[in-house]
């Protein structure tokens, strides 16, 4: 009993890790190329309410999904052209494509839907067991009889840790945040760079939000990212802008998420608000307790330019 | 942004007339990007635009709208612009104005017989100095150990979510309302009016009155200076003397003690109650217009009210127009985003 109880609550943290991975693997993989973005709960509502309506207009999740991608990505190439051609403040216009965001999404939703008390509902994502590896004891259940998107955000992580720490591409990427003019001066492009890296943010962002009417909720409203964007930026910091760190701090995130959620569910006595406000409170103790161990990349937050004198 | 001011002082008109040049363009730009959107969806772009800007003027209660939706917004935007003079950022603006919103109700609730002389003062104290609290944790963290203001202060929202509707539903519901909402505040905390019909409450002298306080301060004083140069230089301003730590300190304390206000002033002058949703989306619209100002002071009030001016017209499109006022907010953004290109064009 103890057993599957385990189980059960395990195999929902993993369904709560995809989209805290996504965001902060996006966040992260921009900041390895010195974009500091702050877009991630506008970027994340935008994914949210175009995937839902992809998903709606087209009876396809799949479509929803893909359509999400590709508004994530004009997001994140906005962000790349006002900062690294424009040479604008990265943080200022994060806001601004964070307040885009914000509107645009509800926007879309009541263009298409229009206001009604019945919100229009889509089918969840279904699990898709692996076949063999699910049928281990414990482990099946919990890691290989989830949707595709575990899967993916499982992979994804994987992947970036082979890429930016095994490849020599990786290597010039983390270059570029660490010091772009001497990568610049050895030939690594540090504009495309900061450009691909941020098209691939934004989408894996917009994805994120996807994930939660898919997954979650089967519904849009216009608070259904409830700050998981700005849990994403902390989660970067606290996993030090590092691909393993990040994946294991969102076990954490998402392990506090569902406990909050099993606690009010179960009543532990305190009020259910007081529960809701873990996940947050829990992010700046985490914080408190990092802060001497963060590291960042140097060039963090700043806008590169070939022609300046500065040192850096 | 001190810099632009000084410069107009000099220049006189002419330079004034230059420095809202980018603006014009930008609030034209904006308009026209968004006139090309309403058209392609089939709405009648002039009256959109009509309904937009002067719904404000039209009748005396769309100026009341528009001067009440002003306090919240301009105390809001001077929020995020205190911090920002000394170069810190804070987000967390609607959790300081419902911590102050809480504050001021629980004072107006607990001495609710009190004559208006000595309770009204005590609900907005309330609203102060809950607001500063609020912000107190994410501002000490900076201050002992260098934690990003940033992400703390944005967080710490989300917590007032939860602590307002702990309070409008557990502590003082009001079981009539069918939203979290708690009964009102004694009648001696109200804000008294200024007009009767259609009702504007005094919280908009204070409004005034702070944020000319706030301009002489950053503008006039050697201590608003030294807080302006902590955020031009904070390495040079150390070499100084400046000590920048406690500037950055009380830059969000003060600034989480304007938000507290509006929480209060909400409560005092709008609602006489709490209620769940209080903050709407004034957070947003008080850094956009923050950064639409470049953090100029002298400019927070007039853009503040400009923004409000297309708050009523949003609502008054929807109502009438049945356009998403989200179309509005959408402006504004681009209105921001055009600001901010300005300088790209200037600096070439």
């Amino acid at each position: 009993m103890q057993n599957s109880q385990f189980v059960q609550f395990a195999s929902l943290v993993m369904l709560a890790i995809v989209p805290y991975i996504l965001a902060s693997q996006g966040t992260m993989l921009a900041g390895q190329t010195g974009l500091f973005i702050v877009s991630q709960e506008g970027v994340m509502l935008v994914g949210a309410s175009v995937g839902f309506l992809g998903a709606f207009l087209s009876g396809s999740l799949l479509i929803g999904l893909l359509l999400a991608a590709l508004s994530g990505a004009i997001a994140g190439l906005a962000l790349a052209y006002f900062t690294t051609t424009l040479k604008l403040d990265q943080f200022v216009i994060g806001l601004a494509i964070f307040f885009l965001g914000l509107g645009l999404s509800n926007l879309f939703f009541k263009l298409v839907v229009g206001v009604t008390l019945q919100p229009p509902i889509i089918p969840t994502l279904k699990a898709v067991p692996i076949p063999l590896l699910s049928q281990i004891p414990i482990l099946g259940p919990i890691l290989f009889r989830q949707n595709l998107m575990v899967y993916f955000s499982i992979l994804l992580s994987l992947f970036l840790i082979y890429f930016l720490y095994y490849t020599s591409w990786g290597l010039s990427l983390r270059a570029v945040g660490e010091n772009p003019k001497a990568a610049d001066s050895v030939g690594v492009p540090v504009a495309r760079s900061r450009y691909i890296t941020a098209i691939v943010a934004g989408m894996l962002m917009a994805l994120a939000g996807a994930y939660l009417p898919m997954v979650y909720t089967g519904s849009y409203t216009d608070g259904i990212v409830n700050g998981r964007g700005w849990l994403a930026i902390a989660l970067t910091f606290l996993g030090g802008w590092s691909p393993h760190l990040i994946f294991v701090g969102s076990l954490f995130f998402a392990g506090v998420e569902i406990l909050a959620l099993r606690a009010q569910v179960l009543g532990v006595g305190l009020p259910y608000q007081f529960l809701r406000m873990i996940p947050y409170l829990a992010t700046i103790f985490v914080m408190l307790l990092t802060y001497k161990r963060l590291r960042t990349p140097a060039f963090l937050g700043l806008n590169y330019d070939r022609e300046s004198r500065t040192s850096i | 942004m001190s810099e632009q001011s000084v410069v107009l002082r000099r220049q006189g008109l002419g330079s004034v007339f230059q420095a809202l040049v980018p603006y014009i363009v930008a609030v034209i730009a904006s308009f026209a990007a968004a006139g090309i959107v309403l058209a392609v969806m089939g709405f009648n772009v002039p009256r959109a635009y009509a309904t937009i800007l002067f719904t404000s003027f039209r009748t005396p209660n769309g100026i009341i709208q528009t001067l009440i939706k002003f306090v919240p917004l301009v105390l809001q935007a001077l929020a995020f612009t205190i911090p920002l003079a000394a170069g810190k950022f804070n987000i967390g603006g609607e959790g300081q104005l419902i911590a102050g919103a809480i504050g001021a109700t629980t004072v107006g609730i607990m001495l609710a017989g009190w004559p208006a002389p000595l309770l009204l003062p005590l609900v907005l104290l309330g609203g102060i100095v809950m607001g500063a609290l609020w912000i107190l944790l994410p501002a000490w963290l900076l201050y002992r150990f260098s934690i990003n203001e940033i992400l703390t202060t944005v967080l710490m929202n989300f917590v007032a979510f939860e602590l307002i509707d702990y309070v409008a539903t557990n502590i003082w519901p009001d079981p009539v309302a069918g939203h979290p909402t708690t009964i009102p505040i004694g009648a001696g905390g109200f804000l008294p009016r200024l007009i009767q019909q259609p009702p504007l409450h005094a919280g908009l002298l204070i409004a005034i009155f702070i944020a000319i306080l706030v301009y002489f301060y950053t503008d006039h004083t050697s201590a608003g200076y030294e807080l302006v140069a902590t955020g031009a230089n904070a390495r040079a301003s150390r070499v100084y003397g400046i000590n920048v730590r406690n500037i950055f300190f009380l830059s969000l304390l003060l600034g989480g003690a304007i938000a507290g206000l509006s929480g209060a002033i909400e409560v005092a002058g709008v609602h006489h109650r709490l209620i769940a949703g209080i903050q709407s989306n004034f957070l947003l619209l008080g850094l956009i217009i923050g950064l639409i100002a470049k953090g100029n002071h002298l400019a927070v009030p007039f853009v503040a009210f400009f923004i409000a001016v297309l708050e009523v017209g949003a609502s008054a499109m929807q109502r009438t127009l049945m356009i998403p006022g989200e179309m509005v907010f959408i402006v504004e953004a681009f209105i921001l985003l055009f600001v901010l290109l300005s300088d790209v064009v200037r600096r070439r």
